[in-house]
């Protein structure tokens, strides 16, 4: 909502300046979101006197003038045509700065000095367009005073940030009515003076209203032998000054009514009017309207159409039709004011997707009290600037009169909910400043008939907010509320994302978070199955893009491609991950689920170039240690690594799924190259990817703790050939088999193939570590041991000792 | 004999003193001190002397011996911390060669603020509640008094799933499934993803908010000032300032914008906060009658505000990031400085 600072001070008399007045609405609620001073910075632009135009000597189309500011006389050469010698015109002194960043500097044009520049309205910013220099309509004592000064043109355009609640302050005097009632002083409505002539509006015109539902109350007035002419200046520059483009002058009266009052209006040209007859009702499901726009309209039932005796010829509330519009012909004008149902208006709006300042106004609700007011005062203007006389009397059709209803209201109850000690009667005080018609019902309580504008005001709860609002935010102390609740602990859940952040984290990895909306052919990139129930997503009806038109059921997709975007970066070294949820439907109902999963990338170099280490690439085991990583810190056990995951976006070779137990919880591998390719990915990276609610389940918040052995411990190494399919798991399980609580912990400290290994093997050294938890162990039972361990290796497995 | 001995005496020390070297001094000792040694053999012509002469001559040699044996000690200890001097100078470092350190990753800087306004809400007494982001229309905005074809609809941009489901716009309706669990008292914060068709430099379709809610006999809206203080001052460092303006959101009332002194300027005026001195972080209010309609509370008996706050919004003031779409594109250059 744009007003100016000199507009609003027509209604309601401050003395506040304009920053003051800005910090006064936005405190009221009424924020103030941009402020603009006419004329600020223009004081370089004053009102002169040509003293002298003649030819200018190098050019045909170009004058040289001499100008009189008040101070001396400056020569001028100017290139427009519409003013002569005695005329006081606007000169941009040298220093000025004009609209544009325009700096006016000496200068000499075809060899003649000028010392500055006339300026036309353009030039000023304040048209768009215009035809020669301003000529102004001042006198000559006001020589050397600014422009903008002098035409009072000083002003201050503010920006108002409405909330949807507030439909009562889309105009000037609503505006102004806050302002009166913050500073306690009285608002001074527009007058209206009617003169009447003595030919009845019913003589003239009919009006019923059919569906009184939504249009609960419209009225009219006849006006005859107008001349219709472009608005006065005045009128020009007030509408332009809030953004309205001026059409002719009685056009302008309504738009100027509805800035000033918030009352929506529209003018008929009257002689167009089928059967001189207004019919308010629902549309014909199909019928065809043509607005002023020149947009034909298909309407429906639900909308709401202003007809004359055959078709209708405005869509209520939104727009005007073109078979009825003011032109310049016309001469009989009938003036509609009316109140219609937000909500009716709303829905016709947004299904055609034409917003309109009446539309604006209407779904937000108007002031049915304020019907006739704005007729009244429009018809008066219409009649001061276009002539013509008015029919006596108005319609005024009016099927949703009511009793205000009273709302119940307890000073006590305000003061506890807001938190401040006001005493009843300045709370009382409030209200009446608000224009609420108070009574005192019984001790403490209180009927409260808000006005008729405020049709937002149905509960106690919101006359409390007007006391807040109005006494003030600021003057409500800050206080701690009492703690009688103990809060909860976060729940494991909550511990255990924050826990995988945490290991994650430490483990190297960038967190990133992607948008859980993605492309429809994500699937298609992953290889999944046509079966594959990640296939099933969940689809946005009015999505922004494509690539954000289904929600995620798998993180893989967003992981790939911000891996691609940061090597295109050049950002090759990555360890990435996401842990956010995925939205998967559930057959049955229509609520999805929700779950949380944790997916890595890694790729390029191990520990970054440097000087202390040689440069490695990073494979299968860094992804696959950070999972162990993971699994033990969250004491998760019962963990298998089992070969061939079905996840088709894996190499098949390197990749496998993790169970623990025989809960499946996730899979680690490398990227398929066809699905590298398919993200543009042209090194190999490796994922992994957890669900983390299976996690939440099996992770043992219990932890065994046992006191270390207090005796030394004893290692032998086996070094064996095998061959190369045998799985490093067969070999532990080999050992563990022995089943001796000697044995404390194998390792595998080498892998081999190639130089003196045949074709087909492999070389592989353990380390098996022996302890005794109660003695020192002899030489001898260690070799008895371990001779053990060899002897069930060589004869389990086809291994050879080396 | 007695000559023979400082003879000796004196040899020995400037052998010593002159001697360069362990394998030197280690020589020294070998001659002089050795079973065949001088002084040794000095020593076995003891017993040719008279018994007389015998405890001074031998008061003399053990001190003669006990001369060289400290001195050569002493000048063997110097030679071996000269030698060690020596080795420790020539393993110089260049200490300024950068570490050999384990790599640490980063949280996302979305994350960080969420586990840090939980953290201070936490202080207060607010535990952690969560809710579903595909949401029920009637939780996203009937139970919170948006009604059907309400324009305060038009203040969030929603996108729209099949069977009145939707991308929940704010995190509010974990008010209403917390209230429908759980009976008063309730203190709950609730973070979570939310989304609205929108984009551009200052807007994301996906971004973050938390949501805060309290509910109690006799809360006052001079208690959500007072919580709310106290919050930004946790999180803005103290004496920031706080200013709370009226404002409409339908599940509140009175309901208000919350601002802060800007962080930027700190309330002189500049760009960040376009010269009002004030960033709008919170939108809040009392608990809507209405909304306690719907969730079987009833309002005569209790009060509560709520509160909800962008998490990207407070991200940029903290860490100086101007533009939202740094936050997503996940630039690991720009999250490694988290």
């Amino acid at each position: 909502m744009k007003i100016t600072y000199n507009w609003l001070k027509e209604f309601v008399d401050f003395d506040h300046s304009p920053e003051q007045l800005a910090e006064l609405l936005t405190m009221l609620g009424l924020e103030v979101e941009a402020m603009e001073k006419l004329g600020e910075g223009m004081d370089d632009v004053v009102v002169a006197l040509v003293e002298e135009k003649r030819q200018h000597p190098n050019a045909d189309k170009l004058s040289l003038c001499r100008v009189n500011n008040g101070r001396e006389l400056l020569d001028v050469v100017c290139g427009a045509q519409n003013f002569k010698q005695g005329d006081i015109v606007a000169l941009a002194q040298i220093g000025a700065t004009l609209p544009g960043d325009f700096k006016i500097k000496r200068s000499k044009i075809r060899g003649e000095e000028s010392c500055g520049m006339l300026c036309s309205e353009k030039e000023l910013g304040l048209a768009n367009e215009s035809d020669g220099i301003m000529v102004l309509p001042v006198a000559v004592s006001s020589l050397g005073t600014p422009v903008f000064s002098a035409l009072g043109m000083k002003d201050t355009l503010f920006e108002i940030g409405l909330t949807p609640n507030r439909a009562d302050c889309l105009s000037v005097v609503g505006i102004a009515r806050e302002v009166a009632a913050k500073l306690g002083i009285k608002i001074k409505y527009p007058l209206s003076a009617l003169v009447e002539g003595n030919v009845s509006v019913e003589s003239v015109i009919g009006v019923s209203v059919e569906d009184a539902e939504l249009c609960p109350r419209y009225a009219a007035r006849y006006i005859s032998g107008c001349t219709v002419a472009p608005s006065p200046e005045w009128l020009v520059k007030r509408l332009n000054a809030i953004g309205i483009r001026s059409i002719n002058n009685v056009v302008d009266v309504t738009n100027l009514v509805m800035m000033e009052l918030g009352q929506p209006l529209h003018a008929f040209d009257c002689d167009r009017l089928a059967g001189k007859r207004i019919v308010v009702r629902r549309a014909e499901e199909g019928e065809r309207f043509a607005t002023l726009d020149g947009q034909q309209r298909l309407l429906m039932a639900t909308d709401l159409v202003i007809c004359d005796a055959e078709r209708p010829v405005a869509l209520a509330g939104v727009m005007g039709g073109e078979n009825s519009e003011i032109e310049d012909s016309t001469t009989s004008i009938l003036l509609e004011s009316a109140c219609f149902r937000p909500a009716a208006i709303r829905r016709t709006s947004k299904r055609l997707g034409l917003h309109t300042e009446s539309s604006h106004r209407f779904e937000r609700g108007t002031d049915v009290g304020g019907v006739t007011r704005a007729l009244d005062r429009a018809a008066a203007l219409v009649v001061e600037l276009a002539g013509g006389a008015l029919a006596q009397g108005s319609l005024d059709i009016y099927p949703g009169k009511s009793e205000p209803a009273a709302i119940e209201f307890r000073p006590e109850r305000a003061n506890s909910l807001i938190g401040i000690e006001l005493q009843r009667e300045e709370i009382i005080d409030i209200l009446k400043k608000l224009e609420c018609l108070v009574s005192e019902v019984s001790d403490g309580v209180f009927a409260v008939i808000p006005p008729s504008y405020r049709i937002d005001i149905e509960r106690e709860v919101d006359l409390i907010e007007e006391v807040a609002r109005l006494n003030g935010f600021d003057r409500i102390p800050a206080t701690m509320p009492i703690a009688k609740v103990v809060s909860d602990r976060p729940t494991r859940h909550q511990q255990l994302e924050k826990r995988v952040r945490d290991i994650l984290v430490n483990n190297g990895m960038n967190e990133i978070i992607n948008f859980s909306f993605t492309s429809p052919d994500a699937a298609c990139k992953l290889m999944l199955g046509q079966d594959d129930p990640r296939r099933i997503t969940i689809k946005l009806a009015n999505p922004l893009v494509d690539e954000q038109s289904v929600m995620r059921t798998s993180l893989l997709p967003g992981l790939l491609e911000t891996t691609a975007r940061n090597i295109s970066f050049r950002s090759l070294d990555l360890k990435l991950f996401e842990m956010r949820r995925v939205y998967l439907p559930v057959a049955g109902d229509i609520m999805p689920r929700e779950p949380i999963f944790i997916v890595g990338a890694l790729t390029g170099s191990r520990y970054g170039a440097g000087w202390s280490r040689t440069d490695e690439l990073i494979d299968f085991y860094d992804a696959k240690g950070i999972i162990e990583n993971l699994l033990e810190l969250l004491n998760v056990g019962g963990i298998s690594w089992v070969p061939d995951t079905p996840e088709p976006y894996f190499h098949p070779g390197k990749s496998c799924t993790v169970f623990s137990g025989r809960e499946r919880i996730g899979s680690v591998g490398e990227i398929h190259p066809t699905v590298l390719e398919n993200y543009g990915l042209e090194k190999t990276v490796f994922c992994f990817e957890l669900d983390f609610e299976k996690l939440v389940k099996l992770s043992r918040s219990k932890l065994v703790i046992r006191a270390p052995s207090r005796f030394p411990d004893s290692t032998r190494d086996i070094a064996m050939l095998a061959p190369d399919g045998l799985l490093f798991e067969k070999i532990i399980g080999c050992v563990n088999s022995v089943k001796a609580k000697e044995i404390e912990d194998v390792i595998i400290f080498d892998v081999y193939r190639g130089k003196g290994i045949p074709e087909g093997y492999k070389s592989i050294a353990i380390r098996v570590r022996y302890r005794s938890y109660d003695r020192t162990l002899t030489d001898d039972e260690i070799s008895a041991l371990h001779r053990k361990v060899t002897d069930i290796l060589v004869s389990k497995l086809q291994v050879t000792l080396r | 004999m007695q000559k023979k001995l400082e003879q000796l005496r004196n040899d020995a020390l400037k052998a010593i003193a002159s001697a360069s070297g362990e394998e030197q001094l280690q020589g020294i000792r070998v001659r002089l001190l050795g079973r065949k040694g001088e002084l040794t053999a000095l020593m076995k012509g003891l017993g040719a002397l008279s018994p007389e002469e015998r405890p001074s001559i031998g008061q003399l040699v053990n001190s003669v011996r006990d001369n060289i044996e400290s001195t050569l000690e002493a000048a063997l200890n110097a030679e071996l911390e000269r030698v060690k001097c020596e080795r420790l100078q020539s393993e110089k470092i260049d200490v300024t060669l950068p570490g050999r350190n384990a790599q640490v990753g980063t949280k996302h800087p979305v994350s960080l603020v969420v586990e840090e306004v939980c953290e201070i809400f936490a202080g207060l007494g607010f535990s952690v509640a969560e809710g579903p982001e595909i949401e029920h229309d009637w939780y996203n905005f009937e139970a919170l008094n948006f009604p059907p074809e309400h324009p305060a609809r038009d203040m969030q941009d929603t996108f729209f799933v099949e069977n009145d489901l939707l991308l929940r716009t704010h995190t509010s309706p974990v008010q209403i499934r917390t209230m429908l669990k759980q009976k008063p008292p309730v203190r709950i914060i609730a973070p979570g993803t939310v989304y609205r068709c929108d984009s551009d430099a200052t807007h994301s379709p996906m971004f973050h908010q938390i949501e805060g809610l309290m509910v109690d006999k006799g809360v006052s809206f001079g208690d959500l000032k007072g919580i709310l203080t106290v919050f930004t001052n946790q999180l803005f460092g103290q004496n920031t300032g706080v200013r709370l303006r009226p404002s409409f959101f339908p599940f509140t009332e009175p309901s208000a914008e919350v601002d802060i002194a800007c962080v930027i300027c700190g309330g002189k005026g500049c760009r960040v906060c376009k010269n009002s001195g004030w960033l709008e972080i919170l939108g809040a209010g009392m608990v809507d009658p209405e909304v306690y309609r719907h969730v079987n509370y009833d309002p005569e008996d209790i009060s509560g505000f709520a509160f909800g706050m962008g998490i990207e919004r407070i991200a940029m003031l903290k860490y100086g990031i101007n533009d939202m779409r740094l936050l997503f594109e996940n630039d690991v250059r720009f999250l490694r400085q988290f």
